[in-house]
């Protein structure tokens, strides 16, 4: 146990990966969000890498850049913090938006072009990527265009008392991180990713999830509704869960347990001109839809 | 004024959304007007559109107090003065769209916007004041919409700006209001007026009381509809297809006029001979009395009488489509009876000093045959061998010696000039004849098979009286282009004359099949229209409700009107419960709705976002179900539901049900302790 108490997350997260899409944590520092990334590259025996964003990374700080190589007198590329299998994509929304978009750009191609030489990103290739909330000073907010390439995002949160206590308890959190053993490999990994993809789903639960994107695109409470790129994401996500969930079906309660991370980032309340926030949207969709058509 | 400044609090100002609309609305409404009203009222029109644009745009203001007083004199100034009468239809429009225009100017909130929107229904009605044709009706209808979007706009969230949600909405608004529309049509009391509009007046193409013999031949540029005819049975023969209307007997200077002293009475009923066509004829406004009927007429319509030349009059001058039915008797003869020594004076009279050249040449043929048949036959035989021409465009003429000149110069000419010609030598030598105006011919419309005639049929021929035989028709124009009377006027014209014919005139002629079949079409489609719509009045609908309700009493209108009501009402209540209706039900879940729906009633709610699954394990706790049961039961839901990879049938599904069943006795029974 490394993360105390964050079960949910940790399941969340490890959604995410089988449904191969990216995560984006967003949560005040401190609260253990790189400490969740590296744990979880660590168990599945991945290779990790962490890039700090900051107002000055430029975009080859990520991708890499070709540098002159005197023994052989030329160019060599050298491969920037990116190409690995887990990459860690601290305080995003610090960085400027060319940076960021440098990032997103590959995680959408899952691919670096440089030089006009295209050279594909590892496999499996997931970003977590974290930010603090926007309302701080000193960040670019991502845009919509670009939230929607992240197939969820979670809040950590504070623990609860009784891990907190624990966690107070305990050593540094790090050096467990160190004894943590690999339970997977990288052929597992695609096997469970493959597996996710299969699991069924009936007629009566696509009906469920139509009716809330027709929800969300009907109520007045939403400034606009969910794409169809929401609705397949909010789909495989509820694959995944229901997979996790030791289940070769799809049933209501995946859809209603990975609904807020899939869809919150995508929403934007009909009052609220700021453009941020959602939490509540997720909510109104769960009250909402009848599960049952 | 305190008061108007704190008005502008957001609560009371016109969306952006519906300001929009309201000005479209505004153009859309006035746009009919502008065919029959001065254009500087729609020019008025749009530079307030124009103002209240720059008012919104910040560039303007609003137009002070004083500077509104003046607007308002100096459109009542000009309202008086722009000619019209000033108790006239025109003018109170024209000072309705003012008022509207100008109401604009002064539209701040939403109790000025509510105005022109209600204003804007009032001015849609007005138009059918002027035109009633199915066109400006779906026109009108259109109208309706934007008026009814722009309300609609008014009460929408100021950052949910959806122009066209707001014009979807009012359609089906205003189609929904429709079918009640049709039940209050047919069934709702029309009362007469209590008190008369001044229609419009204005001049009308058609047959005048004054024909110079240019005036047929310009009526044939125009392809405007005179009348529509339904026979009850056939159409008669197309060369029988003489529809009189006016009787000239007096010429003077060249021009035939028609009598103006009527004799109300005719003298000589005719024989009802022969069969008799029975038909209806829809007649175009004319803004005059005079009626078009087959000869022999006898009219079957009350208000319409038969005056001595044999012509028909109603009792009012046309002002909007006119249906009235005639019998006619081709057949009649008068005997002899049909001729008073008045009318034998007009009928012979004729200027003595006028056309010396023609009169000594009618006195010499007089001479030679002696009769009246040999006389007019020979002139006819004259016309055909001799080198005469039928033509639009004859040369002119002088207003002296005008049938001398063309008799034997000229000798060009289209119907009223042969007609003219022949009149004039038949009264010369003391035979009694006359002009008759009116039209000949029509198209029958392929699709209804009523009868069009159109301003270019109109026509002018020759009465002659016969002792004996009573008035017999004489056409001169049958002996110069026997076509014209066959089979309608373009198989008599030249090449030359054709160009000369109006676009639409050509087209209706059939000079392009695909647009004359077009044209067909939207002429039957009118002819209904003006059938069953225009033409349903109060004489139709007491027709319409003795078959349908036998004796007509208040209360059985009142019940027919209801239940009618109630049963419209129903069909868009109907329409927007099949849009609104659940998509088709998987089995299961019908299964587990009338399952939930009983546990409601026990005090088990469930929530919406409760699975099946969910629900039945919680009402299974509170009602201490059995849990292996229960969990029985939850594991059935969830394969019939969600997993397709279980297959079941009825027998599944039956299973189920009673599985369900039996936890609703549970619950019932757990609600009663």
């Amino acid at each position: 146990m490394v993360l105390l108490g964050k079960n949910e997350q940790i399941r969340l997260a490890l959604t995410c990966l089988v449904a191969r899409g990216h995560l984006l944590i967003e949560d005040l520092p401190g609260m253990g969000k790189t400490l969740l990334s590296h744990a979880l590259a660590k168990v599945l025996g991945l290779s990790y890498n962490r890039i700090q964003f900051t107002s000055d990374v430029l975009p080859a700080d990520i991708t890499g850049t070709a540098i002159f190589d005197r023994a052989s007198s030329e160019f060599r590329f050298m491969e920037g913090p990116l190409f690995a299998q887990v990459v860690l994509a601290d305080e995003i929304n610090r960085a400027t938006p060319k940076s960021q978009s440098a990032l997103l750009e590959a995680m959408e191609e899952r691919q670096v072009t440089m030089d006009g030489v295209s050279r594909p990103l590892p496999d499996p290739f997931f970003v977590i990527a974290t930010q603090n909330p926007t309302t701080q000073s000193g960040t670019f907010p991502l845009p919509e265009s670009q939230l929607d390439r992240f197939l969820m995002r979670i809040e950590l949160g504070y623990p609860e008392p009784d891990a907190e206590r624990e966690l107070l308890r305990g050593g540094d959190r790090r050096v467990v991180l160190d004894d943590l053993q690999p339970v997977a490999d990288l052929a597992r990994l695609t096997f469970i990713q493959e597996a996710a993809g299969a699991v069924q789903v009936s007629d009566p639960l696509i009906e469920y999830v139509q009716r809330i994107v027709e929800y969300s695109r009907q109520s007045a409470d939403f400034a606009f509704g969910l794409s169809p790129r929401g609705a397949l994401a909010l789909l495989s996500a509820a694959r995944a869960w229901a997979l996790i969930h030791d289940r070769s079906h799809v049933v209501p309660e995946d859809v209603q347990a990975v609904l807020p991370g899939v869809v919150e980032h995508r929403l934007r309340a009909a009052a609220d001109f700021a453009g941020h926030g959602g939490g509540a949207l997720a909510q109104k969709l769960l009250s909402g839809v009848d599960v049952v058509g | 004024m305190v008061s108007s400044e704190s008005s502008h609090s957001a609560l009371h100002q016109i969306p952006r959304n519906s300001l929009a609309l309201l000005m479209i609305a505004q153009v859309v409404v006035l746009m009919p007007h502008a065919l029959h009203l001065s254009p500087w009222i729609v020019a008025v029109g749009l530079f307030c559109g124009f103002w209240r644009t720059r008012v919104y745009q910040g560039q303007w203001d609003y137009p002070r107090n004083w500077i509104k007083a003046l607007l308002v004199v100096a459109s009542a100034v000009g309202v008086a003065l722009s000619g019209s009468d000033v108790f006239s239809l025109e003018a109170a429009t024209s000072m309705l769209l003012l008022a509207f225009a100008l109401k604009l100017l002064e539209m701040k909130n939403r109790r000025d916007a509510y105005v022109v929107v209600f204003l804007s229904y009032f001015v849609i009605a007005t138009e059918f004041l002027f035109d009633q044709s199915m066109a400006v009706a779906a026109y009108e209808f259109g109208a309706m919409v934007v008026v009814t979007a722009a309300m609609v706009g008014m009460n929408q969230f100021h950052t949910r700006v959806r122009p066209v949600a707001s014009l979807r909405l009012a359609a089906g608004l205003v189609a929904q209001a429709l079918p009640l529309t049709v039940v209050l049509f047919v069934f709702f009391p029309r009362v007469a007026p209590l008190w008369t509009v001044p229609l419009p007046g204005g001049g009308t193409t058609g047959i005048s009381e004054q024909m110079t013999p240019g005036d047929i031949a310009n009526l044939t540029q125009s392809d405007q509809l005179a009348f529509r005819v339904v026979f009850d049975d056939e159409v008669p023969a197309y060369q029988e297809l003489y529809w009189r209307g006016l009787v000239y007997s007096d010429f003077h200077n060249g021009t035939w006029s028609a009598q103006k002293s009527r004799f109300v009475a005719s003298p000589g009923e005719p024989a009802a001979a022969g069969d008799a066509a029975s038909y209806q004829v829809l007649m175009e406004p004319t803004m005059r009395d005079w009626l078009y009927a087959l000869d022999r007429a006898v009219p079957e319509t009350p208000g319409v009488r038969r005056v001595a030349d044999y012509t028909l009059r109603s009792r009012d001058p046309v002002m909007s489509v006119f249906r009235y039915e005639v019998s006619s008797y081709p057949g009649a003869r008068l005997d002899g009876r049909g001729m008073t020594r008045a009318m034998e004076v007009q009928a012979t009279r004729y200027p003595v000093d006028d056309n010396p050249r023609i009169q000594a040449y009618a006195d010499e043929l007089w001479q030679r045959t002696g009769d009246i048949d040999g006389f007019v036959r020979s002139l006819l035989q004259q016309i055909s061998s001799g080198d005469y021409h039928y033509t639009l465009k004859p040369p002119i003429l002088p207003s002296e010696n005008s049938i001398d000149a063309f008799w034997f110069d000229t000798q060009r000419g289209f119907c009223t000039h042969y007609a003219g010609a022949l009149v004039f030598m038949l009264r010369s030598v003391g035979a009694p004849a006359r002009m008759v105006g009116g039209y000949q011919g029509g198209e029958i419309n392929p699709i209804t098979g009523h009868l069009v005639v159109r301003q270019y049929d109109a026509h002018a021929w020759v009465e002659v009286w016969d002792e004996g035989r009573g008035w017999r028709r004489v056409d001169p124009t049958q002996a110069v282009a026997p076509a014209r009377i066959e089979s309608g006027i373009e198989a008599a014209l030249s090449a030359e004359d054709r160009a000369e014919l109006a676009a639409m005139t050509a087209a209706r002629l059939g000079d392009w099949t695909l647009v004359s079949s077009l044209l067909n079409w939207s002429e039957s489609l009118e002819h209904r229209w003006n059938l069953w719509v225009i033409g349903f009045d109060a004489g139709s609908q007491r027709g319409l409700l003795e078959d349908l309700l036998g004796d007509i009493t208040p209360v059985r209108i009142g019940l027919a009107m209801l239940f009618f009501g109630a049963l419209s009402l129903s069909v868009a209540a109907l329409a927007l419960f099949w849009r609104r209706r659940p998509t088709r039900r998987h089995p299961v879940e019908r299964a587990f709705r009338s399952f939930g729906d009983a546990a409601a009633r026990h005090g088990y709610e469930r929530e919406v976002h409760e699975s099946p699954m969910v629900f039945v394990e919680r009402v299974g706790h509170q009602a201490r179900v059995n849990p292996a049961q229960l969990q029985l039961l939850i594991a059935q839901l969830e394969a019939l539901l969600y997993n397709p990879a279980v297959a079941w049938g009825s027998r599944e599904l039956k299973y189920l049900r009673t599985q369900l069943r039996r936890l609703h006795f549970r619950l019932a029974f757990a609600s009663t302790q």
